[in-house]
């Protein structure tokens, strides 16, 4: 072969060569800018919409199902036939993948119905504005029952949960604030499960009102003011029995003459309930002098030779 | 032909048998195994470390309930020791803040709602480890990977069974690891004195105290309400119990019905002499007030009102 030929078609070979190694580069390029890219996204998961308060309780299935298991079966045994699973996929189904601020009360209708249960008589207690005393008190006294002490509250207290229209369904990272939008998967759940629990309610019933708040004990925006008080059933209700509770040695903003008591009172009797109001209801306040026992209010009968 | 009758009889009396034994042979004397033991357990890890105490940090959850098993399936019920929960324990470990170490005897309801869920004191039932076991059942069988529901050795049958090592092996834990002051609430009521020997705080926890970062020791003894004084500082076991300490070198002091745990015991029995307040006037007159009276105040308190300016314009 002329050397001429031979050396042309060397430098094509080159060429060509050089041309795949540039092609094959910049594939490798384009694949790994695309997989930063993509992986990136995955994290910040920009799709899903944002929100104010925190996002939903990581592990939310395992708390949940453990927590249902928990009160069935360690606490409550005479609920044995409760299922859990079909407990947990009812409230999952409420919320997964529906926008956070369109949930509606018919969303959570099976959850209600599965996990509801009947309350003894003489033993709900409602609250507003005392929840740390309050539940202290039902956990020290198995007299009584708050929401939080019934299956479905149990289960929900101290959780958060909401639902996004893109995958995984459920965001992690934030839900919706009551300012951003009333019908949140949150909101509308307590709203829901209140209304039960006032409705189930029978016989004389509790309420532990905050005697040390300056907005008044009793408020007409709070979940009890605007949904428990008028979800009680005057046919199974025979008596209302308010607990004024005072901080020890907090301010005396309200007793049981105040202003927005009577105003309870009056919305009280409209709907033809019996009222009782009690000013530091003594088994209450006892608790609170559990954490304050030097204080002169509470000084025992009996202390006059007491070792600290 | 008298071989062919026999055997249907013989086989219907085997199977009347075992079902016979089914129901009246358990193998042990205890309850058996917490029905949905292992959602139970996961579902209490998570909620420990998301809701109720999150300081302590990421812990594989999973692995524990794994650990957890692994102490007690496939092995004799009656040789489980408090090492096979070794891992389960490294798994499950966080530190105890100092000065929150509460430990108790016969009066477990009383010190959970004391400890107010490890806000104000940190049990033993506040802890994960702890919080994991609490008021739970369980345990194997030798030869099976099988978790037994139908019943389980007491601790007189055998010691070294599922449940009593995990308490001893999370007593010893508890106790190395406690710092600061410490408390220790007895029960001045018990029968089998305050201060019970054998017992988990005389056996595993204090032996493992550690001297060196403890600062100071203190008992309460506090009676039922309405139970008897049988101990007291000062006297019987307690005395034992509080010369054990100080011979180990312990900063101890005792007090009787500390007046906080006093409050909590009166929260079911209000009425009780020893729970009356000297602040609060008698029911009487500070009295309820109804919607029935309430008219009727008002009524009452004019007429009185109406009746005294009357008087006072009689005088003048």
């Amino acid at each position: 072969m002329p050397p001429q030929q031979g050396s042309a078609r060397m430098r094509q070979r080159t060429v060509l060569l050089v041309g795949i190694a540039v092609l094959l580069a910049a594939l490798v390029l384009a694949v790994v800018l695309a997989s930063l890219l993509t992986h990136g996204r995955h994290e910040v998961s920009p799709q899903m919409l944002k929100w104010k308060d925190r996002g939903t309780t990581k592990n939310l299935q395992e708390v949940i199902l453990g927590r249902c298991y928990n009160y069935i079966t360690a606490q409550h045994p005479e609920l044995g036939d409760k299922d859990c699973q079909k407990i947990w996929e009812s409230l999952k189904d409420a919320f997964i993948y529906k926008n956070p601020c369109n949930i509606t009360p018919e969303d959570y209708q099976p959850l209600m119905e599965l996990a509801s249960h009947p309350i003894p008589c003489n033993k709900s207690l409602f609250w507003s504005k005392t929840g740390d005393l309050v539940h202290r008190y039902t956990k020290s006294n198995q007299n009584f029952l708050t929401l939080e002490d019934t299956l479905l509250g149990y289960m929900a207290d101290r959780i958060s949960w909401c639902g996004d229209p893109s995958a995984p369904g459920i965001n992690y990272e934030s839900c919706p604030k009551r300012s951003e939008c009333e019908s949140n998967p949150g909101s509308v759940f307590w709203k829901m499960a209140s209304k039960m629990f006032a409705e189930a309610a029978c016989g004389v019933v509790q309420v532990m009102l905050n005697g040390s708040v300056e907005a008044g004990a009793f408020r007409s925006s709070s979940i009890f003011g605007s949904i428990e008080i008028f979800n009680l059933d005057p046919d199974k209700v025979s008596k209302v029995h308010i607990w004024l509770m005072q901080d020890i040695g907090g301010p005396q903003s309200e007793s049981c003459s105040g202003h927005s008591i009577q105003r309870l009172i009056s919305i009280l009797e409209e709907r033809n309930f019996k009222i009782i109001c009690e000013d530091n209801y003594r088994p209450v306040q006892l608790l609170q002098c559990v954490h304050n026992p030097d204080h002169t209010d509470c000084r025992l009968c009996t202390n006059s030779t007491a070792i600290p | 032909m008298m071989m062919s009758r026999l055997f249907p009889l013989l086989f219907i009396s085997v199977l009347c048998m075992n079902s016979f034994s089914g129901v009246q042979g358990r193998k042990w004397k205890g309850e058996g195994t917490t029905q949905n033991l292992e959602s139970i357990v996961i579902g209490r890890c998570f909620n420990y470390i998301r809701i109720v105490n999150p300081a302590v940090g990421e812990k594989n959850c999973s692995q524990i309930w794994e650990a957890f098993k692994n102490a007690f399936i496939n092995k004799d019920p009656c040789n489980i020791l408090p090492k096979d929960y070794e891992l389960f324990i490294n798994l499950t470990f966080h530190t105890i803040p100092p000065n929150k170490s509460l430990f108790w005897e016969n009066n477990q309801l009383l010190v959970n709602s004391f400890a107010d869920r490890g806000r104000r004191y940190m049990s033993l039932g506040d802890t994960l480890f702890g919080f994991i076991g609490d008021f739970l059942n369980w345990c194997g069988q030798a030869d099976s990977p099988g978790l037994d529901y139908e019943s389980c050795p007491t601790t007189l049958e055998c010691e070294n069974n599922a449940v009593e090592s995990f308490w001893r092996m999370a007593s010893i834990t508890y106790a190395q690891h406690s710092s600061g002051v410490i408390q220790v609430l007895l029960n001045g009521s018990a029968e089998g004195g305050a201060y019970p020997q054998p017992g988990f705080f005389a056996d595993y926890e204090i032996p493992n105290l550690q001297k060196g970062k403890i600062s100071q020791i203190f008992i309460w003894v506090v009676d039922d309400l309405e139970g008897p004084d049988l101990d007291s500082c000062g006297i019987r076991s307690v005395k034992t119990l509080e010369t054990r300490l100080k011979t180990l070198g312990y900063d101890v002091t005792c007090t009787d019905n500390n007046k906080s745990v006093m409050f909590l015991l009166c929260l079911d029995n209000p009425d009780n002499s020893k729970c009356a307040l000297a602040s609060s006037a008698p029911a009487v007159q500070r009295g309820p007030i109804s919607s029935d009276r309430g008219g009727s105040w008002n009524k009452l308190m004019f007429v009185s009102f109406a009746g005294f300016l009357f008087r006072f314009a009689l005088v003048y």
